[in-house]
């Protein structure tokens, strides 16, 4: 059925609207980083500066240790990542797959941990942390960030797992592959779109931690993640807000790169085929 | 190739039992067909044969060697799944080839039997493609594939042609018979379609709520059903029941049918007896015959060469039978069934003669439902 022009006016009204809204912060937060300071609070606002300060990008780079908070960041993301990737895979095929006794409770366990917001769990994991010295050392995010991310992706992977036919992994084991075998030759190929959508939000989760990293790391300045690191760049009289904006935008930019990357995988449409 | 021997195999899923007391034995290269109704245990049975699933008693051996606890991809069988079960990822030669590379045949060899495979089932120009860009058939082709490159001891086909159209799958049929002629591998196929049953079995396994009701070849089946829901199951369109109390007469057993007395094929010590007679719609002829009546068509099918005239029964040979298909049992009670090869125009409403013959009827105890030899 063709579309009234009208009607088409409207959507695409609609989605220019919504699509301001949710570039419009992007926009002014790279506005904020090449506007010169005095330009920043200027009435009527400006809307491009007349000279763009681009060499702030290099600026910070050389003032702060972007490069150390980045690393810290992707190795904190990256490590719980695997940690959490690993267990829910697991947890979440066999409770897609095995029936057991008390499975259906485990599973709305898992459910309700997912519920509890994660400042709930900071003064305990600082207390078990400290009790096995790992305060101050990136491994008290990581393992934190595992806690908070695992409940998420056992359930995002079961409902995954949900969606891929018996058969095959029947298939793989009667063609000679141990239940373990089917999963990892099979079941995880076909997941693919599943694995990268999930592994992202744990990324991302991670990436974007500052309660934890802000609790954990505060006197090793060495294992400062990126996000911690920029809230030191906010003075308790002068903030320079180009500067933290710039900062900002460098925090930025990996998640969008791994979005780009991870594009293809994210359509999904990879178990087209093997069924009817 | 090797024969299978199922013994006293059961399966219950807690205080539910889906297969009692399972007992087969197939011969070395024999096609046997497990059919029945939905729920009827026997893709449970296939799969317990394939070690998808754990017997809840009982021991299976395939080619002597006894495989009841071995794992799937030990037991040397090949299935081919419903729905395929082709791996998206990989390519249609991937496909055919992973039984033997699980199994560390060397490249050039899996090379040489997935190209003998393709080429007998007409694939070879599709091995890399992926499963998502081949079309039904094509991919029902792929899973046969992939079971007969793997040379195995017998082939577990669970409903392989249910996916596909009506006319793909009387083809495809048709191939997958020449095709275990031609390779002679012990296979057991499951179906709920009692004709691909009929067309393809050297041996029918018939079931019911997880019992065996009858085994035999298609012929015996047809002509002589163990039992009322055989005896149902078996035909299309369905053998019609009348159900009858036997009187005697002229010292042989009798029962009244559309108000003529008929003599029976039968002793008369069956007189008294409350029987449910059996009458295949194409025994049912147009104009006179050994027993004819005159009946008025409720409602005349026609499929050009032949047509199913519908016929109400009389109250009195209304039968009551437990229903293992509602619908096809709610039409058998009150409507009989005659199926006229090339008949004359026919119209419903329209008087006519039909005719039968006792010798075809086939009589079956009311209460046991057991056949009446």
């Amino acid at each position: 059925m063709r579309s009234r022009p009208v009607d088409r006016f409207f959507l695409y009204a609609a989605v220019v609207i919504v699509c301001a809204f949710l570039v419009f912060p992007i926009y002014w937060l790279l506005i904020t980083a090449i506007s010169p300071p005095d330009q920043l609070r200027a009435l009527p606002p400006r809307f491009w500066p007349e000279t763009p300060r681009w060499d702030v990008f290099g600026q910070i780079m050389r003032e702060r240790p972007i490069l150390l908070w980045l690393t810290n960041s992707t190795l904190a993301a990256v490590g719980s990542v695997v940690l959490s990737m690993t267990v829910s895979v697991l947890a979440g095929y066999s409770l897609s797959r095995f029936k057991v006794r008390g499975g259906q409770s485990l599973g709305l366990f898992i459910l309700t941990a997912k519920m509890l917001p994660a400042t709930l769990l900071v003064i305990p994991l600082f207390g078990i942390f400290r009790t096995v010295d790992l305060i101050g050392s990136l491994w008290s995010i990581i393992l934190a960030h595992a806690t908070l991310i695992i409940p998420f992706t056992t359930w995002m992977m079961k409902g995954y797992f949900d969606t891929i036919p018996r058969e095959l992994e029947q298939a793989a084991m009667v063609d000679g592959c141990s239940p373990f075998g089917a999963l990892v030759r099979v079941i995880l190929p076909v997941s693919a779109p599943g694995l990268a959508a999930t592994a992202l939000y744990g990324f991302v989760l991670s990436w974007s931690d500052y309660a934890y990293a802000r609790t954990f790391l505060t006197n090793a300045q060495t294992n400062w993640t990126a996000n911690l690191g920029i809230t030191t760049m906010k003075g308790e009289y002068i903030s320079n807000w180009g500067d933290i904006s710039a900062a900002s935008i460098l925090v930025a930019l990996p998640i969008l790169l791994i979005y780009l990357f991870l594009e293809r995988y994210l359509v999904g449409g990879l178990t087209a085929g093997a069924e009817k | 190739m090797a024969g299978i021997r199922i013994e006293n195999v059961t399966k219950s899923y807690g205080s539910l039992s889906v297969l009692k007391d399972f007992s087969l034995e197939v011969a070395d290269g024999e096609f046997v067909v497990f059919v029945g109704p939905s729920g009827c245990g026997k893709s449970t049975m296939l799969k317990i044969l394939a070690g998808l699933e754990e017997a809840s008693s009982g021991t299976i051996r395939i080619g002597g060697r006894d495989v009841t606890d071995l794992a799937p991809g030990d037991r040397d069988i090949a299935m081919v799944f419903q729905n395929y079960a082709l791996y998206p990822h990989l390519t249609v030669r991937n496909n055919m080839g992973f039984g033997l590379k699980m199994r560390g045949m060397d490249a050039a060899q899996i090379e040489m039997r997935v190209m003998n495979a393709a080429k007998i089932l007409g694939v070879d120009h599709l091995l890399d493609r992926r499963p998502k860009a081949l079309s039904g058939g094509q991919r029902q082709r792929v899973a046969l594939g992939r079971a007969i490159v793997r040379e195995p001891q017998a082939f577990l086909m669970d409903e392989p042609l249910s996916n596909l159209d009506a006319k793909l799958r009387v083809h495809t049929r048709a191939e997958i018979s020449a095709l275990h002629k031609r390779l002679g591998v012990t296979t057991i196929y499951v179906t709920h379609d009692q004709i691909e049953a009929m067309t393809m079995a050297d041996r029918i396994v018939i079931m019911k709520d997880g019992v065996i009701q009858q085994i035999a070849n298609p012929d015996t089946m047809f002509r002589k059903p163990a039992n009322l829901f055989v005896a149902g199951f078996i035909g299309s369109p369905g053998m019609n029941f009348l159900r009858s109390p036997v009187t005697t007469m002229g010292g042989a057993a009798a029962v009244r049918l559309f108000g003529h007395d008929v003599r029976l094929e039968a002793p008369a010590s069956l007189a008294g007896r409350e029987i449910v007679v059996g009458l295949r719609p194409e025994h049912i002829g147009a104009g006179p015959g050994p027993v004819t009546f005159e009946i008025t068509p409720r409602l005349v099918e026609s499929l050009g060469s032949e047509k199913y005239i519908y016929v109400d029964v009389p109250e009195e040979n209304r039968a009551q039978i437990d229903p293992a298909d509602r619908q096809e049992e709610e039409r058998r009670a009150d409507t009989i069934i005659a199926r006229l090869i090339n008949p004359d125009e026919r119209s419903a409403g329209e008087r006519i003669t039909l005719s039968f013959d006792p010798a075809h009827l086939h009589l079956f105890d009311a209460k046991s439902e057991v056949a009446i030899q």
